[in-house]
């Protein structure tokens, strides 16, 4: 959900028929899971289980036909923010030192963790990324309270989606309202003017939740978000998620 | 149909800060009365609305909605008969899409199936806006004068049969206020309006109330207040511009 966010610009939600895009949402964010949680959860160092993953997911994105350029950029933007928590993993201690500075030490096991948590944080970026440029932001809210994700979160998320672009362009006008002043043109001053203008914005924030929470009531609203219909799973929906579930288990079982 | 949908006895409310919003208001609106709210910034205008909704519960006197007193237990029913219109459309339209939006009342109301849909459809067809267009389209590429009419079908949706509408002309260019208007004077609803536009007020109700300070100054036809700047100077207003004119002065003469 974060990554719609966070991506908005290069949001080319396809809408191709595949036999992807033929699951109910609810079966795709379940795959999705399943993927994410087996790539993530096994342990350091087990190749051949992502390299199995990896083929699954290579052909899940040729099924989805998702147009790989976005996917990609997607997944490099998000990798910025993944390779901050993994640089840290290089500097693991155990096995041979490959190379010292001071008290500086790469070794074997870092290169393992490093290689291993790259792998994860990339196999799991690009399967969340190929069920969000398949399935749209309502699907996947759906989707969410149908898996009995708690109401008030999918209710949050909602909201997140709808009102992240009412807030830049707030933030934007207070931006343009400082620069007509001169405000932005002192480097010095520039820091103390964006805070002001964050802690105004979440000041404003707070007061349009309020309203906002005033028009739901207005509206019958009872704590509870209503859900319009829940699609009923076809045999297709079962059939992959099966095999997903037998794929993974297959990767697992390799290194018993 | 109620003979007088809205009564309110005596009603005053404070807020937590000291501010005295309303007091000691009484008033009754009649069935399919479209009656403007006018009066200076801080007089009491959207508290009094809030009151309608139970969004605000009376602390002093009572608030009669059909045949329900605004009081808890009763909120479900009296959301369902008054519905409301807030000033600003980026606060009412909260779902992602403009079709999930309208239908979110209904949803609360347990409406589902073929009804939702039709009832949603049919409020969105009547603020002239086609739900095979607008229906999967994202509010935040909406114009302001679209929104608005989003945030009126939301409401039309539920059936109510009084509608309150906060500032409804606010930040709308003169045509999409022109077309909101003509949809407004098309609705066979009892109306209360709360406006800053006299202009509006005078095309569109016959009655107007004046508020100032939490008080009710006057209550009454509208040409006749309009026609009388020394009241609405004496509550910070001002004459409409149709009544500053000399050659629209005749036309709205009473």
């Amino acid at each position: 959900m974060l990554l719609h966010l966070g991506a908005v610009l290069l949001a080319t939600e396809s809408q191709t028929n595949t036999i992807w895009t033929r699951l109910t949402a609810r079966s795709r964010l379940l795959c999705t899971l399943l993927i994410v949680f087996a790539t993530a959860l096994t342990p350091n160092g087990r190749w051949w289980t992502w390299a199995m993953y990896a083929i699954a997911i290579a052909l899940l994105i040729l099924i989805s036909r998702v147009p790989l350029l976005p996917l990609l950029k997607r997944v490099a933007v998000e990798l910025v923010f993944v390779s901050v928590v993994l640089i840290g993993t290089l500097f693991r201690q155990g096995g041979d030192v490959l190379f010292q500075w001071g008290w500086i030490q790469i070794t074997t096991e870092g290169l393992t963790v490093l290689g291993s948590v790259t792998l994860k944080a990339f196999l799991s970026l690009l399967t969340v990324n190929v069920l969000i440029l398949t399935t749209s932001i309502t699907a996947l809210l759906h989707a969410l309270a149908e898996l009995r994700t708690p109401p008030l979160l999918v209710a949050i998320f909602s909201s997140m989606y709808r009102y992240i672009n009412v807030l830049v362009d707030e933030f934007n006008s207070m931006q343009r309202a400082a620069r007509s002043r001169n405000l932005m043109s002192d480097p010095r001053r520039q820091r103390t003017v964006i805070g002001n203008m964050i802690g105004s914005l979440f000041i404003r924030t707070y007061e349009r939740g309020d309203r906002v929470h005033q028009a739901m009531l207005a509206r019958g609203y009872s704590g509870l978000p209503p859900v319009a219909k829940m699609p009923q799973p076809s045999r297709l929906d079962i059939a992959l998620l099966t095999l997903t579930i037998v794929i993974l288990l297959i990767g697992q079982a390799i290194y018993l | 149909m109620h003979h007088n949908p809205i009564t309110i006895y005596n009603l005053s409310y404070r807020y937590t800060d000291g501010t005295q919003a309303l007091n000691s208001i009484s008033l009754s609106i009649r069935a399919t009365e479209r009656v403007a709210l006018v009066g200076a910034n801080g007089s009491g205008k959207s508290t009094l609305l809030m009151h309608f909704n139970g969004l605000i519960s009376p602390q002093v006197g009572e608030v009669v909605v059909g045949e329900l007193t605004v009081e808890p237990q009763n909120l479900k029913q009296i959301r369902n008969f008054v519905g409301l219109v807030f000033q600003n459309p980026d606060d009412q339209i909260f779902m992602p899409t403009v079709w999930e939006d309208v239908s979110f009342g209904l949803l609360n109301q347990g409406v589902r199936g073929e009804e939702l849909e039709h009832r949603a459809a049919h409020a969105l067809r009547s603020v002239e806006l086609d739900p095979e267009l607008f229906g999967s389209r994202n509010a935040t590429g909406l114009s302001g004068g679209e929104k608005k009419r989003v945030a009126i079908a939301g409401v039309l949706a539920m059936q109510p049969q009084v509608l309150v509408l906060d500032e409804p002309s606010a930040q709308l260019d003169p045509r999409s206020r022109r077309r909101l208007i003509e949809l407004l004077d098309s609705l066979p609803l009892t109306q209360l309006i709360a406006t800053h536009d006299l202009d509006l007020a005078l095309e569109l109700c016959d009655r107007t109330i004046v508020l100032s300070e939490g008080e009710i100054v006057y209550d009454g036809n509208t040409h006749r207040v309009m026609s009388d700047p020394e009241l609405l100077e004496r509550h910070a207003l001002e004459s409409p511009l149709s009544y500053s004119r000399p050659y629209c002065q005749i036309e709205h003469s009473p």
